[in-house]
């Protein structure tokens, strides 16, 4: 495979977990998340720290960084977001308000860093995650897992929230948050589950993305960017179209960088960024309300199944 | 003696109110600062307060006025810095006939291009200056131009959509800053011809004199600007839009309008920047520094509230240069670990950010509500309309 076939499907895979992480946080709690980026971040150091510590392939450490994310995710739920909703804050006072709690998770991180450089003589600033990579069918393992694993994840969260109680209860406060406060939901603990998946999401995605790029401290931050557009690509209102528009963004990276420093040379390596950002604009253009808004059960008849919101 | 207490309350009223309180806390850590750490400290807390007090008040212009939710401050401010960087220096570069294409951004050559423009400009002052303002015309116009196209999207999108967006392009700009070498040099970055060499002596001291002056003529400028019939016109499209475009007033051209002052005031502080510091180089201009700190100060003054900016700007600087001097001495144990203290700016950001949305959303310095006009006022138009039968009461 192409390497950059293969890059980019990691790095899709992991910008579709992080959108839709976005996306979800987005339609339940009103919230642009900020800390995703610092998020995404940690769940990176700490698949690095077990590598470190423990020893042994990536992925068996994958689902602590969930973990790790959900707490964080939690912590701000409790600590920032819950507060803040009670008082009925505007949505830039909430995206304000993770913006702060990712400066300090930002902070942390970066100390973090500092003490395994001094302490134990490692290079965490930049790492290399293909390095602790095993081998499968003759290829990176990476290429196979995480799209898997992103596939597995997003199908989970499907069934949750389609058979199982509580996340119908939790479609039901997405859809109408009033309606379902007076059918008796607690909406609190839809929103602190939101979180939960949500921050998990968000550092499984950045676990994910440093298998593709260089690990750096300021690796989430620099590609909080990309996790909107594709949050803004779906529309924002469709955690599939968040997954999809996420997907759709890190594949055209890849991709686009590929065809066209072919095309043009490698000079256009460096506006490598801009593609995604291009397809954001001509996308919102066309269809304003983002991927969903496209009547894709007009398109694909019955494929795709029942309206979005309409239980059967 | 009843003249007296009155006095002594109205003192009292005054000395309580937070402005004094908070200029008074400044002031302590000033002196206590000078005392310490002598006359170059205070100067350069002095340059960096009066640079992003400059950038704060244009944002607090779109953000506290305006009601648009500006996450791409940094873009006004790359445009100033990359408009003085690359526009002045070649003018005079083709003047005097020296190489001022795609050439001149090189770094061999710009190395040793400027230091031949600044032997020019320090001989003459009357050349200095007027390099000087060139370059803040130009920032101002670079500025201007990137405020008309935000202001594109800001009137489609709203509120997050917006930050969004400005904040994604305020990254593409500097990624393109980094690899297009024509503009700035790239990696490596463009010197600036220097316009303060004139003066024999200190240089430093005439730079943070005129950044000095221009912020406070800014401050001015923008709190004329907000009192004035405009800035009322601004306040009612940010309390309600529907309301001002039922009144008659053109919201599209207001919204633009303000972003187009609003960036060509932050780009003339990206333009001062730059100056300052000699060089312009892209990667410098990062949207932690040049969007998120301005946003800190501004919520900690008070959104919309100049004097509350301000003040907010001059307490945060000082925290933050204090935490860079102290860093031995308070965080010694955080040195003991290997860790450096100045990642601590990001926490003190932060918290301050989480601090001042969770407990004081308002800010230090809150924006006070004013009349339209003074309530005696109100009233005789009033009686001049009902005398004139246009009330039906």
């Amino acid at each position: 495979m192409a390497p950059w076939l293969a890059n980019g499907l990691i790095y899709a895979s992991a910008l579709a977990l992080t959108a839709g992480g976005i996306t979800l946080l987005y339609i339940t709690t009103r919230t642009f998340n900020f800390a995703h980026a610092s998020m995404a971040t940690v769940g990176f150091y700490v698949v690095y720290s077990f590598i470190i510590f423990i020893g042994g392939s990536p992925y068996r450490y994958f689902p602590f960084a969930f973990l790790f994310g959900a707490l964080l995710g939690v912590i701000c739920y409790y600590g920032l977001n819950r507060p803040l909703l009670k008082r009925q804050a505007s949505e830039i006072t909430l995206m304000m308000s993770t913006l702060g709690y990712d400066l300090i998770l930002l902070s942390l991180i970066q100390m973090y860093c500092d003490f395994l450089t001094s302490n134990y003589k490692l290079f965490p600033r930049r790492v290399n995650m293909n390095m602790y990579d095993l081998e499968l069918f003759g290829i990176n393992a990476a290429t196979i897992i995480l799209p898997l694993m992103a596939i597995i994840c997003l199908s989970a969260l499907h069934l949750f929230l389609g058979k199982t109680k509580f996340g119908v209860a939790m479609k039901a406060t997405i859809e109408n948050p009033v309606l379902a406060g007076a059918s008796g939901i607690n909406s609190d603990r839809v929103y602190m589950v939101a979180w939960l998946i949500g921050g998990g999401m968000a550092s499984l995605g950045g676990a994910a993305m440093a298998m593709a790029q260089t690990g750096t401290p300021v690796m989430g931050m620099n590609s909080i960017p990309f996790m909107f557009a594709g949050a803004i690509l779906g529309g924002l209102h469709s955690l599939y179209g968040g997954i999809l528009g996420g997907f759709m963004v890190g594949l055209a990276e890849y991709a686009g960088v590929f065809l066209l420093s072919q095309k043009f040379g490698p000079w256009i390596l460096g506006y490598r960024m801009g593609i995604p950002l291009l397809l954001m604009a001509i996308t919102l253009l066309i269809f304003p309300r983002g991927l969903a808004g496209i009547p894709w059960a007009d398109l694909f008849g019955r494929l795709t199944g029942k309206k979005r919101g309409v239980q059967a | 003696m009843s003249d007296d207490k009155q006095i002594v309350s109205r003192l009292k009223g005054f000395l309580l109110r937070r402005e004094v309180i908070i200029t008074a806390v400044i002031v302590a850590l000033l002196t206590f600062l000078l005392i310490t750490r002598g006359v170059p400290m205070i100067l350069t807390i002095f340059i960096d307060f009066a640079i992003f007090a400059i950038v704060t008040l244009s944002l607090n212009l779109e953000v506290g006025y305006t009601g648009i939710s500006q996450f791409g401050r940094v873009l006004a401010v790359m445009a100033g810095a990359f408009g003085a960087g690359a526009i002045p220096g070649r003018v005079m570069a083709a003047i005097m006939g020296l190489p001022w294409g795609a050439s001149y951004a090189e770094a061999t050559v710009n190395f040793k291009l400027v230091p031949q423009l600044t032997a020019v400009l320090e001989k003459s002052w009357f050349l200095s200056i007027v390099f000087l303002i060139f370059c803040l015309l130009v920032a101002a116009l670079c500025g201007a131009g990137i405020g008309w196209l935000t202001s594109r999207p800001a009137i489609r999108l709203k509120e997050a959509y917006l930050g969004i967006s400005l904040l994604a392009f305020g990254d593409l700009l500097m990624w393109i800053g980094h690899n297009w070498e024509p503009l700035v040099g790239a990696t490596t970055s463009v010197y600036i011809p220097d316009p303060f060499r004139f003066v024999p002596g200190n240089r430093f001291q005439v730079v943070v004199i005129t950044v000095f002056v221009i912020a406070f003529l800014i401050y001015f400028f923008i709190n004329k600007l907000t009192h004035s019939p405009f800035g009322r016109t601004l306040k009612m499209v940010r309390d309600n839009e529907i309301s001002a475009a039922a009144a008659g007033k053109d919201v599209v051209k207001i919204r633009t309008r303000s972003l187009m002052i609003g960036s060509a005031i932050a780009a003339i502080g990206g333009a001062l920047y730059v100056i300052y510091t000699g060089a312009a180089t892209a990667i410098g201009f990062t949207r932690l520094t040049w969007t998120f700190w301005p946003w800190a100060f501004m919520m900690l003054g008070g959104i919309g509230s100049n004097l509350g900016v301000l003040l907010g700007v001059f307490l945060l600087t000082i925290l933050r240069s204090m935490i860079t001097i102290f860093r031995f001495q308070v965080f010694g144990f955080l040195i003991q670990w290997g860790i450096d203290p100045t990642w601590l700016e990001f926490t003190l950001m932060g918290a301050v950010i989480i601090v001042v949305v969770l407990f004081l959303p308002h800010g230090l310095v809150p924006e006070k509500v004013e009349p339209v006009l003074p309530a005696d006022r109100v009233q005789k138009v009033i009686t001049n309309m009902s005398s004139r039968g246009r009330f039906l009461t």
